[in-house]
């Protein structure tokens, strides 16, 4: 068996392979470097996981060494954009290539948007109005709590595409900014 | 205890872990439980831990879980012959405690002349006064904004603006600037609206570097309220609670009796007669203001009770029943014991200012083994409404020493998995493990002198979580079967975890 997947690494796409030896071995290829596992699935949904050459030989308790790491799609789609993994108590979450970015509520590229989902409380600015870089554009609620979102760049606004009370999605557009040229 | 049940039928108006955890104490009682729940939460953990169960339609709280006619007509039909709120919600709603008198049920919580009293910040204040407590100069009255800011000018900045009716910190802001008064009055006015139904705003100082200390308090319909000592809530974010425990470092048996004594004092003198908590903040002097009474069961109650031996949820029943404080407390040492710690784990990224999520909690393993307590109200496939408070479950620890309990609570946060949406779990663990926690350099405003706390390591992942990503992909995962079949080639094939995941349940509802 082989799996193959890419992952976003300080912003390079990044191809792991693994693949099944025998015994629960594991080859796993990232980038250029070789690792080598034995990976013994939990019934709680965990994979333990003995790095090859640490008393992983069947003769030994598997992996006084070994870990047991974690993995499920993270994201609001079915597969997700992003892949949470959780191994010696951490969770990293890793970007997929395919993956639209979501999350950054002002971006520099002056399209602000929904940091979750939630409701548009207000909308402090209309087409035209010339707005600085820290400027509170909308107020977004989810879970009780206010978010002001704030012009990523100073600029104009060019559209609003958020109406007060509407309901919004995690990563929706809510205002445009138009970026001022550098004099 | 079972032997003589005080109620055959309870209905529990909220959801989540504290539903759960009611659920549990009334099964313990010999009680039946009663969950109520919105069309999102047909699911949700409390519905599966109850007896019954009820839909009360609707999705926001407004049109569900705060509809007082709802609740009341759920109690009817399920013939539930009381009703305990939990937290939040109605639970420090006085109209509902009366509506529930009116209906002939019993209202597990204080009587509501008592949360009038108490249940605003201002009225507390004034109540507090006449009890000879200690308070924080401000004003208790909201007369508009204008006077509000008049008020500020006259005390100096920094203040604090408050929900009148508020707790758990929504609608409440710290203020350093004059200009920036307005605006925050108007945001306070707005979240206090959405969470309690009433806008009025109180102004006060704000006191700092300081720690928060409170007093748990439980009281009988026969006149007795008694203190089960404090508990200290320092680690706080924009004013809601992190790491909550007991005992208090700094709170030796002197202080410890004087802010339980004034606790106390206060609740009798509004005839307070089930649990409640009195806040307080203490500042570098040792001297301690009363901040306001929260009349109900709070969050943090697991510490209380993990160091006194008691549950809070037995004794509210008893005394709401009306049994007597002397008999159900005979011959119990209620002196603290040992420690413990709790730590509320939150659907929201700190390392993204706190911005709260919602989505599919795909993969769910909490801890488990001695001194070790999860209160959850999530599970495997549980998908996270974005309605609610983003607050997943407690975890909290007991140890014979704070620094076995503070090494218990990381350890504990370091098998803890709950995969799908972020969380601030590992954030949680940052903060257990940082010098300033464990040497118990406290105060309310800590966390935002640590931003390096939120942020975590800015460390790029290495080619073994790699690795391990792609090793997850092809073993990991909950499956149905997987236990009954065995082995990891049984699970089948490697892309077979993304089309079995969504819509799996764990538990069937079974009613």
């Amino acid at each position: 068996m082989k799996v193959t997947r890419e992952f976003v690494r300080d912003g390079e796409t990044v191809a792991v392979q693994a693949e099944a030896i025998d015994g629960g071995r594991w080859r796993v290829r990232v980038g250029e470097r070789v690792l080598e596992f034995v990976a013994v699935p939990m019934v709680d949904g965990g994979v333990r996981l003995t790095p090859a050459g640490e008393h992983a030989d069947g003769h030994h308790a598997v992996g006084s060494r070994g870990f047991v790491a974690y993995g499920a799609a993270a994201g609001k789609e079915i597969g997700g954009r992003e892949f949470q993994v959780r191994l010696r108590g951490r969770t990293h979450t890793l970007a997929l290539p395919s993956g639209r970015r979501g999350g950054a509520a002002a971006g520099g590229d002056g399209i602000v948007r929904a940091p979750m989902t939630g409701t548009v409380l207000d909308v402090r600015c209309k087409v035209g109005d010339e707005v600085a870089a820290d400027q509170t554009l909308a107020v977004v609620t989810a879970m009780k709590m206010e978010h002001k979102l704030v012009a990523g760049v100073a600029g104009v606004v060019r559209e609003v595409q958020a109406q007060k009370g509407a309901t919004v999605e995690q990563g929706d557009a809510l205002v445009t900014v138009e970026a001022k040229a550098k004099a | 205890m079972a032997a003589n049940p005080p109620f055959r039928r309870v209905l529990i108006a909220n959801r989540g872990e504290i539903a759960v955890r009611v659920a549990r104490g009334l099964r313990e009682l010999g009680i039946e439980s009663v969950a109520v729940h919105s069309d999102v939460d047909a699911r949700c953990a409390h519905v599966l831990a109850c007896d019954h169960a009820v839909a009360l339609g609707g999705n926001s709280a407004t049109e569900s879980y705060l509809d007082i006619q709802k609740v009341l007509d759920a109690a009817r039909r399920t013939g539930a012959e009381a009703i305990h709120p939990g937290y939040g919600f109605l639970s420090e709603n006085s109209t509902f405690a009366r509506a529930v008198r009116d209906a002939g049920l019993v209202f597990v919580g204080p009587n509501p002349e008592a949360m009038d009293r108490l249940g605003g910040k201002k009225a507390a204040r004034e109540e507090a006064i006449a009890a000879g407590v200690p308070v924080i100069p401000g004003t208790e009255q909201d007369e508009g904004d204008d006077a509000l800011i008049a008020v500020a000018k006259k005390i100096g900045m920094p203040v604090m603006v408050k929900a009148s009716a508020g707790g758990g910190g929504r609608g409440m802001r710290r203020v350093e600037k004059e200009a920036d008064l307005a605006d925050a009055i108007a945001a306070g006015r707005r979240e206090a609206k959405a969470s309690f139904g009433d806008d009025r705003m109180i102004l006060e100082r704000a006191v700092f570097p300081a720690r928060h200390i409170e007093i748990q308090m439980i009281g009988d319909r026969h006149g007795r309220v008694v203190s089960l000592h404090e508990r200290e809530c320092s680690v706080q974010r924009r004013h809601q609670k992190v790491l909550e425990e007991a005992p208090s470092a700094v709170v030796d048996e002197d202080l410890r009796r004087r802010m339980g004594e004034a606790a106390v004092r206060l609740a009798e003198r509004v005839g307070y007669d089930n649990a409640g908590t009195c806040e307080f903040l203490l500042d570098e002097q040792g001297r301690f203001y009363f901040l306001e009474v929260n009349t109900r069961l709070q969050v943090e109650h697991p510490v209380t009770e993990l160091v006194t031996g008691l549950d809070l949820v037995h004794l509210q029943v008893h005394v709401a029943a009306g049994g007597k404080l002397d008999d159900l407390l005979r011959g119990r040492d209620l002196t603290p014991r040992g420690h413990a710690i709790e730590a509320r784990i939150c659907a929201e990224s700190p390392e993204q200012g706190y911005l709260p999520a919602a989505g599919l909690l795909r993969l769910v393993r909490e801890a488990s083994g001695p001194g070790i307590r999860v209160d959850s109200g999530v599970y495997t496939g549980w998908q996270v409404p974005t309605h609610y408070d983003s607050m997943l479950a407690k975890l909290v620890v007991w140890a014979p020493d704070r620094a076995t309990a503070c090494e218990r609570l990381s350890q504990a946060l370091r098998d803890t998995v709950y995969l799908g949406i972020p969380t601030n779990v590992d954030f949680l663990r940052r903060v257990v493990d940082d010098e300033a926690f464990r040497t118990c350099k406290l105060s309310t405003d800590m966390l935002s002198h640590r931003p390096d706390l939120a942020q975590g390591p800015q460390t790029l992942p290495d080619d073994e979580v790699l690795a391990a990503a792609v090793l997850c992909q092809a073993l990991g995962g909950v499956r149905a079967g997987a236990a009954a079949t065995g082995t990891a080639a049984a699970a089948g094939s490697p892309t077979a975890v993304w089309q079995r995941l969504p819509g799996f349940r764990l538990f069937e509802v079974t009613r």
